[in-house]
């Protein structure tokens, strides 16, 4: 696409860009020189841009990472090798990350490195709505928060200076409106140094922290603090718009543009504290804004991270200052805010009208929805997931014991077996935790216990958990999707791949082999296009007592129709034969497949060519096969 | 300039549609104009048949979302994803949208299950019904049939974005948005997609002026 022709621009000027891939940009004008990442929405095109260009500069290291904490630790060994290097993640990558990254924080670092961390505010696709905004502050690693794509790529730029400078790593953190957000950018210089390998007696550092040495580094670190916090007062992305009267706000990120329109639509001239680094606090900065102000919104998606510190700032500036925010009610903790929530609570601070009766617009809107469908998230046409959740069903049922197991599901696309048409997910936590709560249930439980994990979740998270249920002789099956890729945020690779970063050649790991040598009792591989001879297979692994594994081995359905796509293969849609089809509607009732209709005419079921992948799954699910692949014109 | 001139474009459609692909053309057409642009996309899970959505600011935008009510215009790919955006579309704004209807799975379940056969599919004519509540200026096209007329069943996208130059508040000249569409289209299809546009633009100027 376009934005990445401007990621390579020589040139400087305009370029409309996704702050993602501004952040790319900034990263290369700062001539970034290792990056690694383990892919998540809503940070995942930063992985993909910097994959695509990568055979294009020829300047920079990339790897695909098992998991983010391998992804933070591969850009701080860079780092201390004299490498400016980065990493991205999303918000609860962080979590995986943060064992290694608070001692990161105490040693410090080298070369410039850079870490963003994007939360996601209503949870569009993540498991919770964590504030990342705490880890800063925690591990006294500086952080930075932009509102535009412009600012993603000036922030980034920075933050590899203010890294080098204090020998720290930085951290930037977002949230999905920023990513995900087309701006306008100005393009800097674009100066790449050729990759030259480094020799540690020339660069090298002391980077271990315990004990005594944990406490001379935790002095340091506090001075280091409070030196980075003195640079922070005098910098640009702190700053305040100037206005009228002792109304102020202070607010950051995405909110800071919600709340600059809602103030034109009000036609309100309040002053604004625009904040741009969040750990340290520009404090003095602060003091002096709020100081003459009776009143201050503090305008903040999440937690009150910003409101509670200006309470307590406010308590020896400003005592009588009136705060208002979340503590008063007047926002929410939950979900992610526009310029209608802000506007809002703006008009009625400031006793004026909003510009729409938006309440009134959301009103009339949902009445007229009231005929629309639901559109849910549903496997991909042509996803195996379909086809290994329906066997396995079948599997329970035909053994009849539905109801006297339990079934961990994990992270990825087969998470939705929890949605119609299965609804059938007892837990899923976080990244690979089906298996240590499989260890648990199983302690505790008198059902058979059953994990489910795809094969990136596999090599990310899951391993440590399978060799402690194999260690504990634990009676528990295991299916393992194996779909080629980390399909969910958009078929990267993964261990699981002969590819790395760039489709450049890499090493796959042996997934039969590595159950066999850990001790599995029972490994099977069933195709899930063969939907219904692996009901069989299912209800023996599940049968057996020990520790069985069940491979699901088939590739996704988009990441197969790409790479059919490159080999110049047709896709072959399905039809279903009319006068075959009795009505029974298994395909419709089991399958959710969108490809899936109804002719209203005859009530036959009827497949849509154009969405159709031709997988067929749909005629292992029928009693009578009807479904069959269209006659193909020699 | 303030967000007050800017052009709202709220974009709908169904995974797998090409709608970031619209979004990007119209991107392109905006900026060689010399304006301003900026997007709030929804990039998400990678899966195909959900509804997405682009909100698509020209002009001096300031936040990435438009706010409820205040879209000047709907581009909607798919014609249940035209109403499920309803709350950001402007009284009297334009909406723009195929008829094509990409039934839901949960819809095809309740047709597919009722045993007295009274279950049908929304029609588009309810859903311009709905719609109409809001604003008189709906342009339906039956953008399969002009693509195909055009030479190209995959040339809807550009029977759409032929339809938005013929709204007279459009900001973007028409001989730009044309460029930036072959510019961005597979070379192959560039004479397919120009007679697409032309058919999209005269079928959305008969329908506004009448």
């Amino acid at each position: 696409m376009m934005t990445v022709e401007d990621v390579k621009r020589t040139d400087r000027g305009p370029a409309l860009m996704l702050a993602n891939e501004a952040v790319v940009r900034g990263a290369l004008e700062a001539d970034v020189k290792v990056v690694a990442f383990y892919p998540g929405s809503p940070v995942s095109e930063i992985l993909d841009t910097f994959g695509e260009v990568l055979d294009h500069f020829q300047d920079y290291k990339m790897q695909i990472a098992a998991n983010e904490k391998v992804a933070l630790e591969t850009v701080a060994g860079a780092s201390m090798a004299g490498m400016r290097s980065f990493t991205s993640m999303k918000s609860v990558g962080m979590n995986v990350a943060s064992d290694s990254m608070f001692s990161i924080g105490y040693t410090g670092l080298n070369a410039g490195c850079v870490c963003l961390i994007a939360d996601d505010p209503y949870a569009h696709s993540s498991q919770s709505e964590q504030d990342g905004r705490y880890f800063g502050e925690a591990a006294y690693v500086p952080m930075l928060e932009p509102s535009t794509a412009q600012e993603a790529l000036d922030m980034t730029k920075w933050a590899f200076e203010v890294s080098e400078k204090f020998k720290t790593l930085v951290i930037i953190r977002t949230t999905t409106r920023v990513n995900h957000q087309r701006g306008m950018v100005d393009l800097g210089k674009l100066d790449r140094k050729p990759f030259k390998k480094k020799k540690w007696k020339d660069v090298k550092g002391q980077y271990f922290t315990v004990g005594p040495v944990a406490r001379r580094l935790k002095g340091e670190l506090l001075d280091k603090t409070a030196k980075i916090k003195k640079d922070f007062k005098t910098s640009e992305f702190n700053k305040v718009v100037p206005g009228k009267g002792s109304v102020g706000v202070l607010t950051a990120g995405v909110c800071f543009l919600h709340t600059k329109e809602a103030m034109d639509n009000l036609e309100l001239d309040l002053p604004v504290f625009k904040l741009g680094t969040l750990f340290p606090l520009p404090e003095e900065k602060l003091a002096d804004f709020i100081r003459p102000l009776s009143t201050l919104i503090v305008i903040e998606e999440l937690t009150p991270y910003l409101e509670t510190r200006l309470a307590a700032l406010a308590q020896t500036i400003n005592p009588s200052l009136n705060i208002i925010g979340k503590r008063s009610g007047h926002f929410s903790e939950m979900l992610e805010y526009n310029v209608p929530i802000v506007e809002k609570v703006l008009a009625e601070v400031t006793d004026k009208k909003v510009s729409l009766d938006y309440d009134a617009v959301l009103r009339k809107a949902e009445k007229l929805k009231e005929i629309l469908p639901e559109r849910p998230p549903i496997f991909c046409p042509g996803c195996p997931h379909r086809g290994t959740i329906w066997a396995f069903r079948q599997a329970l049922q035909q053994l009849r014991i539905r109801d006297n197991i339990v079934f961990n599901n994990d992270i990825g696309c087969y998470s939705m077996a929890f949605l119609p048409p299965n609804e059938f997910s007892d837990s899923m936590l976080a990244m690979g935790a089906s298996l240590g709560v499989s260890a648990g249930m199983e302690l505790a439980l008198e059902d058979k216990v059953i994990a489910m994990v795809g094969d990136s979740t596999l090599y990310h998270a899951a391993l440590p958990g399978i060799v402690n249920l194999i260690h504990h002789n634990s009676n528990v099956t295991l299916f393992v999707l194996d779909n080629s890729v980390t399909a969910m945020t958009g078929q990267q690779f993964n261990p699981n791949s002969p590819y790395d970063a760039g489709g450049h050649p890499a090493r796959k790991i042996n997934m039969e082999k590595m159950f066999e040598a850990l001790g599995s009792d029972k490994i099977v591989i069933i195709d899930p296009y063969e939907t219904r001879d692996c009901i069989g297979s299912i209800k023996e692994a599940i049968e057996a007592d020990g520790f069985n594994v069940i491979i699901s081995r088939r590739e996704c359905a988009l990441y197969g129709d790409r790479e059919k796509k490159k080999r110049g293969d047709k896709i072959i849609p399905s039809e279903n034969v009319k006068d075959t089809c009795k009505g029974i509607y298994a395909c419709v009732r089991e399958f959710y497949c969108p490809a899936i209709t109804i002719d209203e005419s005859d009530a036959k079921m009827v497949i849509q060519r154009d969405l159709c992948d031709g997988c067929l799954e749909c005629r292992q699910v029928c009693p009578v096969d009807a479904p069959r692949h269209v006659e193909v014109k020699k | 300039m303030s967000s007050k001139d800017t052009f709202n474009i709220m974009f709908a459609g169904v995974g797998g549609q090409g709608l970031m692909l619209l979004s990007a053309i119209l991107g392109k057409a905006a900026v060689d104009t010399g304006l301003k642009v900026k997007t709030g996309e929804q990039h998400g899970l990678s899966q195909r048949q959900g509804s997405i959505y682009v909100h698509f600011r020209i002009g001096d935008p300031i936040s990435p979302l438009i706010p409820y009510g205040k879209a000047d215009m709907m581009i909607a790919m798919e014609a249940t994803e035209a109403l499920r955006y309803v709350e950001y579309l402007k009284e009297d704004g334009v909406v723009i949208m195929s008829n094509r209807i990409m039934p839901s799975v949960t819809e095809t379940k309740n047709v597919a299950l009722d045993k007295e056969k009274k279950t049908k599919y929304l029609t588009v004519d309810q859903i311009v019904e709905r719609l109409e509540q809001v604003t008189k200026n709906v342009v339906l096209l039956d953008s399969l049939a002009l693509a195909i007329q055009a030479g190209n069943a995959r040339t809807e996208n550009s029977v759409l974005v032929g339809a938005t130059v013929a709204c007279a508040d459009f900001p973007i000249p028409a001989e730009e948005v044309r460029k930036a569409v072959l510019a961005l289209v597979p070379p192959k299809t560039v004479q397919a997609n120009s007679r697409a546009f032309d058919l999209g633009r005269e079928a959305g100027r008969v329908c506004l002026e009448t």
